[in-house]
C-alpha cells in the first residue's frame, strides 16, 4: 500500500477504533471499572459467632436458600457440585462449607461480602447463574451473619466437578464482557436490613430471595433487563414457566393465604410445584410468618406488567390435529374425580384449575409436565401428608394429553391453547437435578 | 372389673376406627403411587417393572423412598415424585403399603428352565451360601422361608427373575445403593453373573401360594449388618 493509501487507511479506521475504546471504556466504567475486580484478599476481618448471629446466619441461609443451590441430591448440604444445565454448557455449584482448599475456609468476611455483591472472588469473575446481582443489595449485618453460619458448618474437602461450558462462555474474560453489556451495580447497599414490613418486604424478594432469578422475563445472554422485573417467563436451565409476581397475578391470594403459601407450600388456590416447591422444602417453610406477611404484602402491592402480546393475535385458527371434545371427553374420564365438573377442585385436597398459574399462563409447560408426570407437593408443618397427582405418561397418548391439556386451558384459562403431540413429547423426559 | 374392661373395649375400637380412617385418608392421598403400583399396592400383574408394594416390610420401604429421595436409586418419575417429602410423610407411606395384605403369587411357569447341575448351584446359593467368598446365603437374612423379616428384609420369593437379575446389576455397579454397609453391593460383586441368573430363575420359580407375610422381627438373626435396619447394630 502507498504512503497515502495507509493515510487514508488510519484516517477511516483510528475515528473507529477510538470510538470502540471509548465506548468499551464507559461501559467498562459502568460495570463498576476495576473496582469489583480487587478481591479484598489482604483483609482478615473476622465477624462475631455467638449463637444469637449463628442462628440468625441460618435463618438467612433459609431465606436466600443457598442450600438448594449449593448441595447435590442427599449430597452433604452446601459442599456444592450440583450440576446446573444451561444453553452454554454445565455449571456447577462450590462448595460453601469452611474447607480451606475446597470451600472458602480461607476467605475473610470482606472478601465472602465481595462475592456476594460483585460477583468476583478469589477464583476469578462468577457466572451470573450465581444471583449476585441480586445480593449486591444485601445489607452488612446479614451478610456478617451469613459468612459466620457458613464457617460455623463442617468443613467438606469435597471439590465440585469443573465447569463444562463451551466458548465463549468457557472464558471467564467474557464474563467481562457479559458484565460491561448487564452488569450495573445498584450503589451502596445499607448497613443492616429495614425492618419497616413494607420496605423489608422488598429487601426480602429482591436482595436475599432473588426472586427475580425464576420470576424475572430474561433479556439476552440470560440478562435481568429492569423492564422484566418480575414479569414472569420461563426459568433457564429448568424448563419451568414461573409467574409473574404483582397485584393482578396474586389477586386471588389475600396477604395472610400468600403468605401462608409460601410457608405450607399449598393455599386455596394451589400448591407450589417444581423449582418453587423445592424453594419452600429447602428454604421458605422455615420463616417467619412476619417475614413471609412482608414477602406477600411487597408482591400485592407491586403494579400490573403488561402483559406480554399473544403471539398470534387476530391469526387464522389453524386445524387442530387434537380436537378439543376428545378433551372434554379425557377430562371427564381421568380428572373430574378430583379437579371437579367446573374445575372448582376440593378444599384442602384437589386444586381448583379454573384461574390457576399451569392453566392460565402463556406458557404451557408446567400443565404439561404436570399432566405428564404428576406430583407431590412439599411437606411443610402446614401440610404434612400431601395430596399427589398421578402421573398420565403411562395412560394417556401425547395426543389426548395435548387434548386435555387444550381444554383446560381454553375453558378455565381463558386462552386459545393449540398443542398438539409434538409439543408433549418436546416435554417428555424427567431431569431432577 | 367390668366398667374397665369396657372402657377398654371402647378405647380399643376407637383407635381401630381412627386407624382405619387415617388409612383410608392416606389411599385417597397417594393416587401418584396407585397410578403404578396399583389401588392397594398390588402392582402390575406378571412382571415387576412397577413393583408390588402390599405387605412388603415397613422399613425396607421407607428405605427405598428414602433412596429415591436422596440419589440412593435411580428412577427419575419415583425421585421427581418424593422429592420434596420429609421422613416423617415417607414412614407413613411404607407403613401403610406395608399394612395391605401381601400378593399372593403362583410359581412363574414361564421361567427359564434349571438344567439339574445350575438348580443344584441355585440351591447352594440360596440354602449355604458361598462361604470361600464370604457370599451369605440367601436364607440367612430372607428366611428359610424366603419371605423377608421385619423391617428391613424383603421376600425374595414370587419375584420375577428378571427384576432379581436387574437389581444385582444396579447392586454391582452402584447404581442401587443402599446406607452403608452396603450388603447386597458386596454380594452382588462376588456371585458371578451366570449363577445370578440362576438363583433368579430358581427364586422365580417359588409360589408364595398364601401370601405369607415376612418373619416379625427378631425372629433371627441375620450374620451381616446392614444399611440402616435395626438389626445391624446387634450383628457381629
Amino acid at each position: 500500500m502507498s504512503r497515502r493509501g495507509w493515510s487514508v487507511a488510519a484516517a477511516v479506521l483510528l475515528p473507529l477504533v477510538l470510538a470502540a475504546v471509548a465506548v468499551g471504556g464507559v461501559l467498562f466504567l459502568r460495570q463498576g471499572g476495576f473496582a469489583p475486580y480487587r478481591v479484598p484478599r489482604d483483609s482478615h476481618r473476622t465477624v462475631a459467632s455467638d449463637a444469637a448471629t449463628l442462628a440468625r446466619g441460618e435463618y438467612l441461609a433459609h431465606l436466600g436458600n443457598c442450600v438448594a443451590c449449593h448441595t447435590t441430591r442427599g449430597g452433604v448440604p452446601f459442599a456444592g457440585g450440583r450440576a446446573f444445565a444451561l444453553g452454554v454448557g454445565t455449571l456447577y455449584s462450590t462448595n460453601l462449607t469452611p474447607d480451606a482448599r475446597a470451600g472458602i475456609g480461607d476467605w475473610s468476611a470482606d472478601e465472602f461480602a465481595h462475592a456476594m455483591r460483585n460477583g468476583v472472588s478469589r477464583d476469578g469473575v462468577l457466572y451470573p447463574a450465581f444471583p449476585y446481582q441480586h445480593f449486591a443489595g444485601l445489607a452488612d449485618a446479614d451478610l456478617d451473619a451469613l459468612y459466620a453460619y457458613l464457617r460455623s458448618l463442617p468443613p467438606n474437602p469435597q471439590k465440585p466437578p469443573e465447569n463444562r461450558l463451551a466458548f465463549p462462555a468457557s472464558s471467564r474474560l467474557a464474563l467481562v464482557g457479559w458484565r460491561m453489556l448487564y452488569e450495573r451495580p445498584p450503589g451502596a447497599a445499607p448497613a443492616t436490613a429495614p425492618s419497616a414490613p413494607d420496605a423489608r418486604g422488598r429487601y426480602l424478594v429482591d436482595a436475599l430471595g432473588h426472586c427475580g432469578m425464576c420470576h424475572s422475563t430474561r433479556g439476552p445472554n440470560g440478562s435481568l433487563p429492569a423492564e422484566g422485573y418480575l414479569a414472569g417467563g420461563r426459568i433457564p436451565g429448568l424448563d419451568w414457566y414461573a409467574p409473574p409476581l404483582d397485584s393482578r397475578q396474586l389477586e386471588r391470594y389475600s396477604v395472610a393465604e400468600l403468605a401462608a403459601y409460601l410457608r405450607d407450600g399449598t393455599s386455596p388456590h394451589g400448591s407450589a410445584y417444581g423449582p418453587m416447591a423445592e424453594v419452600v422444602y429447602a428454604g421458605l417453610r422455615a420463616i417467619s410468618l412476619d417475614d413471609a406477611t412482608a414477602i406477600a404484602g411487597y408482591l400485592k402491592s407491586l403494579p400490573p406488567r403488561p402483559e406480554p402480546a399473544p403471539a398470534a393475535a387476530g391469526a387464522e385458527a389453524a386445524p387442530r390435529d387434537a380436537p378439543l371434545a376428545n378433551g372434554a371427553e379425557i377430562y371427564r374420564t381421568y380428572c373430574v374425580d378430583c379437579h371437579g365438573d367446573d374445575g372448582q377442585g376440593k378444599p384442602d385436597a384437589y386444586p381448583p384449575l379454573r384461574g390457576a398459574v399451569a392453566v392460565t399462563a402463556p406458557d404451557p409447560v408446567d400443565a404439561l409436565r404436570i399432566v405428564l408426570y404428576g406430583g407431590m407437593p412439599v411437606t411443610t408443618a402446614g401440610n404434612p401428608r400431601p395430596h399427589t397427582m398421578p402421573p398420565f405418561v403411562q395412560t394417556l397418548s401425547a395426543g389426548e394429553i395435548a387434548a386435555v391439556v387444550n381444554w383446560i386451558r381454553e375453558g378455565w384459562g381463558g386462552r386459545r391453547s393449540e398443542l398438539g403431540r409434538a409439543d408433549v413429547e418436546a416435554v417428555h423426559g424427567i431431569a431432577t437435578d | 372389673m367390668p366398667t374397665h374392661g369396657l372402657r377398654i373395649v371402647l378405647l380399643v375400637a376407637l383407635l381401630a376406627s381412627r386407624a382405619a380412617a387415617g388409612a383410608d385418608a392416606l389411599g385417597e392421598r397417594l393416587a401418584a403411587c396407585a397410578a403404578c403400583h396399583g389401588e392397594h399396592g398390588e402392582g402390575v400383574a406378571g412382571a415387576e417393572y412397577y413393583p408390588h408394594l402390599a405387605g412388603k416390610p415397613a422399613g425396607y420401604l421407607f428405605e427405598q423412598l428414602q433412596g429415591y429421595r436422596d440419589g440412593r436409586r435411580q428412577n427419575t418419575q419415583m425421585t421427581w415424585l418424593v422429592q420434596f417429602a420429609d421422613d416423617a410423610y415417607l414412614h407413613e407411606i411404607a407403613d401403610y403399603y406395608a399394612a395391605l395384605p401381601p400378593r399372593a403369587r403362583a410359581a412363574d411357569t414361564g421361567a427359564e428352565q434349571l438344567t439339574p447341575e445350575r438348580r443344584a448351584v441355585a440351591e447352594k446359593l440360596v440354602r449355604d451360601g458361598d462361604p470361600a467368598r464370604d457370599v451369605p446365603a440367601c436364607s440367612a437374612c430372607h428366611g428359610t422361608a424366603l419371605t423377608g423379616l421385619e423391617p428391613g428384609v424383603p421376600a425374595l420369593i414370587g419375584l420375577p427373575a428378571d427384576y432379581v437379575v436387574a437389581q444385582f446389576g444396579n447392586w454391582r455397579d452402584g447404581i442401587r445403593r443402599s446406607l452403608a454397609p452396603d450388603c447386597m453391593h458386596d454380594v452382588a460383586t462376588r456371585i458371578a453373573p451366570e449363577d445370578v441368573r440362576a438363583v433368579a430363575s430358581w427364586l422365580s420359580q417359588q409360589s408364595n401360594p398364601d401370601g405369607a407375610r415376612p418373619a416379625p422381627a427378631g425372629a433371627f438373626t441375620p450374620p451381616k449388618a446392614c444399611g440402616a435396619l435395626p438389626h445391624a447394630e446387634a450383628a457381629p
